[in-house]
């Protein structure tokens, strides 16, 4: 009995020796991914790309928290501070100030390097993350608004595709009558009018929010002449169009009430609840002032931050965006989307996992548009390395499209709005 | 019974003691928070004394959210209750379907806000909505309207949206109140030769008054807080013409990331509300007693 004894302690002792001696080895490195793609087949698509990483990768376990836009700026910073924040964190590049503004971020400079040697990213993705000698976040996907039509309607009103304001005035009047809107542009004050004013300020040479040592620099003529053309167009435009946000302007152009609209994506109400013809669907780049060479556009380039300062972790975390970025699993993780969610890389714009989607085949030259379309891609606060905290405050409350509204809905003129949205700007950085 | 003593206060004591935590935690929090000068939620900020409350007062957003906050009261209180009496009344007769009625009558009570708030913009929407090609077809206007373009005709629609949702509730108290009169007052004003006007004004109106001061009190409440149906159809637009106190304090506080600058509001707002509670409770006590 004794004997016994001894011998139970003798392998409990070394099977407690045994597991002291390895510990990290046998623990994988946990990583928690907070992302705010909520609908549930993308929650599924990502899940389905987590799960193949797991597998391939045991000594790593990533789980998915799928999180709201309209709460994540309020909540991950109380959970940061907390301690109980993600390891991964995805984002629009207004939300990374914030963050680093509280110190959760550090940068990834050399780890995007690394993966822009590898897969070349679209330069514009990373310079809205590129600022303060940093860059703080990696691009995942890019979102680019372009204008979107009927080519039928087009050629039976004899008007061909308008790349200059003149031309695309002119187009509007044209297709304005008793049954179709000419233009379906927003007045609400919402992100998708910040967007669709930014399109026009872009397009006449005010891409800049910010002088170089952090001053607003909004109030200027070119700004001036944007919201005065915004608001000519914008009269060709449905009345409720001041509370629109994207959904309503894909419901005017889906059912044929708006003979145009700027939007990032209409393939799949177009496919689903339109005619669903690919070869009548138009999208073309967003028209230009005369006088600007080329026309350009509002981009989103959503990223992924890493928040976790622990090492192991980090490391972790390169490993799964690397992962996400592999050709072959890169199309299937754009597609959680079809046909919204366009690469930013140029490995991943010719990936076959990204073309064999049903979708992007059937759209594939509008989807071809779009990425082009992409290239020139700006976004408000993020231009020229001119990105400063206070931006994350002027997009939150809409002053763009606050800005338009005192045009639209109160009657002031161009001048005065601007020149009132500069005065809310500055507000705003005091 | 005996009155006074321990037992009530041990009786009473957890639930103050639960409604100090819920209630009165929160409120000291915000006061503090007031006090300082936090931005975004989790950062720190540091104590600034009353210039929030200085720069609030002096502005122009808290005193024209409150107007608006008073006119959404006002408006919903007066079309509720026009809404609800008349349907408390009818439903009161005795009729052939009356039970049926009487259930199908809440139905818009008990959808979910946010179905309201789509078949709403649904309905009042230029791209397929139903209420412009009707205007338009009994010829009442000619070109579609924008019933959230301003803010006035947005402010009247939320008006009429929240009233919609909510006065089959008011309908109900109201049909309770109404059942409770006698029929022997409505026979003997019969038999004294009293028209249908005279009884509803000599005998309906002033017994629902009880009823009705209740309801103005509650409905004060609930009608000011209303911010979910608000911020689904206008969020605060245009032009901020739907900007209610509710609304101000979340976008002060979410999208402006000022966070004690809407703690501030919240306590003014507070002692709004807490100061119309205790003087229609007077109000209401004086008039009972």
């Amino acid at each position: 009995m004794r004997l016994m004894t001894t011998a139970v302690l003798a392998a409990t002792a070394l099977t407690a020796v045994t597991l002291v001696a390895r510990p990290a080895a046998a623990q994988p490195v946990e990583l928690m991914l907070w992302h705010m793609e909520q609908p549930p087949h993308r929650v599924a698509r990502v899940q389905e790309l987590i799960n193949s990483f797991n597998a391939a990768h045991p000594d790593i376990v990533v789980t998915q928290e799928p999180q709201n836009w309209g709460e994540i700026y309020a909540k991950a910073p109380a959970a940061i501070a907390a301690g109980t924040g993600p390891d991964l964190l995805f984002a629009i590049p207004d939300f990374t100030p914030i963050l680093k503004d509280i110190g959760a971020l550090t940068s990834v400079a050399d780890f995007v390097a690394e993966l822009d040697a590898e897969h070349d990213f679209v330069d514009s993705t990373v310079a809205a993350y590129s600022y303060d000698g940093g860059v703080w976040a990696v691009p995942l996907y890019n979102m680019a608004m372009s204008l979107w039509y009927r080519k039928s309607v087009f050629e039976e009103a004899g008007i061909a595709v308008p790349t200059t304001w003149p031309e695309w005035k002119a187009a509007a009047e044209a297709l304005s009558n008793d049954e179709t809107w000419g233009i379906g542009l927003p007045a609400n004050r919402q992100l998708y009018t910040d967007q669709t004013v930014y399109d026009f300020m872009v397009n006449n040479g005010a891409s800049e929010l910010y002088n170089e040592d952090g001053t607003i620099r909004f109030d200027n003529p070119q700004t001036v002449e944007a919201y005065d053309f915004y608001a000519q167009m914008q009269a060709m435009s449905p009345p409720d169009s001041t509370s629109w946000t994207w959904g309503e302007a894909e419901a005017c152009f889906s059912s044929r009430a708006c003979a145009m609209i700027l939007q990032f994506t209409v393939i799949t109400t177009y496919d689903t609840q339109a005619e669903g013809d690919p070869e009548d669907l138009g999208v073309a780049p967003i028209p230009h002032a005369e006088g600007q060479d080329e026309s350009y556009t509002i981009a989103y380039p959503n990223a992924v931050m890493l928040l976790s300062q622990d090492e192991a972790k980090r490391e972790a975390a390169e490993t799964f965006i690397r992962y996400l970025l592999e050709p072959e699993n890169y199309g299937r993780f754009l597609n959680m989307e079809p046909g919204l969610f366009m690469p930013v890389t140029a490995d991943g714009a010719t990936a076959e996992s990204f073309w064999n989607d049903p979708l992007a085949q059937k759209y594939r030259s509008q989807i071809e548009v779009m990425i082009e379309n992409a290239q020139n891609g700006m976004l408000f606060g993020f231009t020229s390395g001119r990105t400063f905290p206070s931006i994350a405050a002027i997009s939150a409350q809409n002053i763009l499209a606050e800005t338009l509204q005192r045009i639209v809905v109160d009657g002031e003129s161009p001048a005065d709005a601007v020149a009132a949205g500069q005065a809310r700007m500055m507000e705003t950085i005091e | 019974m005996r009155h006074g003593g321990l037992l009530p206060l041990l009786l009473v004591g957890p639930a103050l003691l639960f409604l100090a935590v819920v209630l009165g935690a929160p409120l000291v929090q915000a006061v503090v928070l007031s006090l300082e000068d936090v931005k975004v939620v989790g950062s720190e900020g540091s104590f600034v004394g009353g210039d929030n409350y200085v720069r609030l007062l002096e502005g122009g957003a808290f005193w024209g959210a409150t107007l608006r906050s008073l006119v959404w009261v006002a408006g919903n209180a007066v079309l509720q209750t026009v809404l609800a009496l008349a349907v408390a009344l009818v439903l009161n007769e005795r009729f052939r379907g009356v039970r049926i009625a009487r259930t199908w009558v809440i139905l818009s009570w008990i959808i979910p806000t946010v179905v309201v708030v789509m078949i709403w913009r649904w309905l009042f929407s230029n791209s397929g909505g139903m209420i412009n090609p009707l205007l338009i077809g009994l010829g009442i206007v000619d070109r579609p309207i924008g019933f959230f373009s301003d803010p006035v005709s947005a402010m009247a629609t939320l008006i009429f949206i929240n009233s919609w949702r909510w006065f089959p509730f008011v309908a109900l108290m109201m049909l309770a109140a109404l059942m409770r009169i006698p029929d022997d007052l409505y026979e003997a004003a019969r038999i004294d030769g009293a028209s249908t006007m005279q009884r509803f004004f000599r005998i309906t109106w002033p017994l629902l008054q009880p009823t009705l001061a209740v309801l103005a009190v509650v409905g004060t409440l609930l009608s000011f807080n209303v911010f979910d149906v608000i911020w689904l159809l206008t969020a605060g637009g245009p032009s901020a013409g739907t900007q209610t106190l509710p609304v101000l304090i979340y976008e002060t506080a979410f999208k402006g990331y000022r966070l004690s600058e809407a703690a501030t509001v919240s306590v003014l707002t507070s002692l709004l509300l807490m100061g119309f509670a205790v003087l229609a409770t007077r109000v209401l006590g004086g008039a009972q007693r």
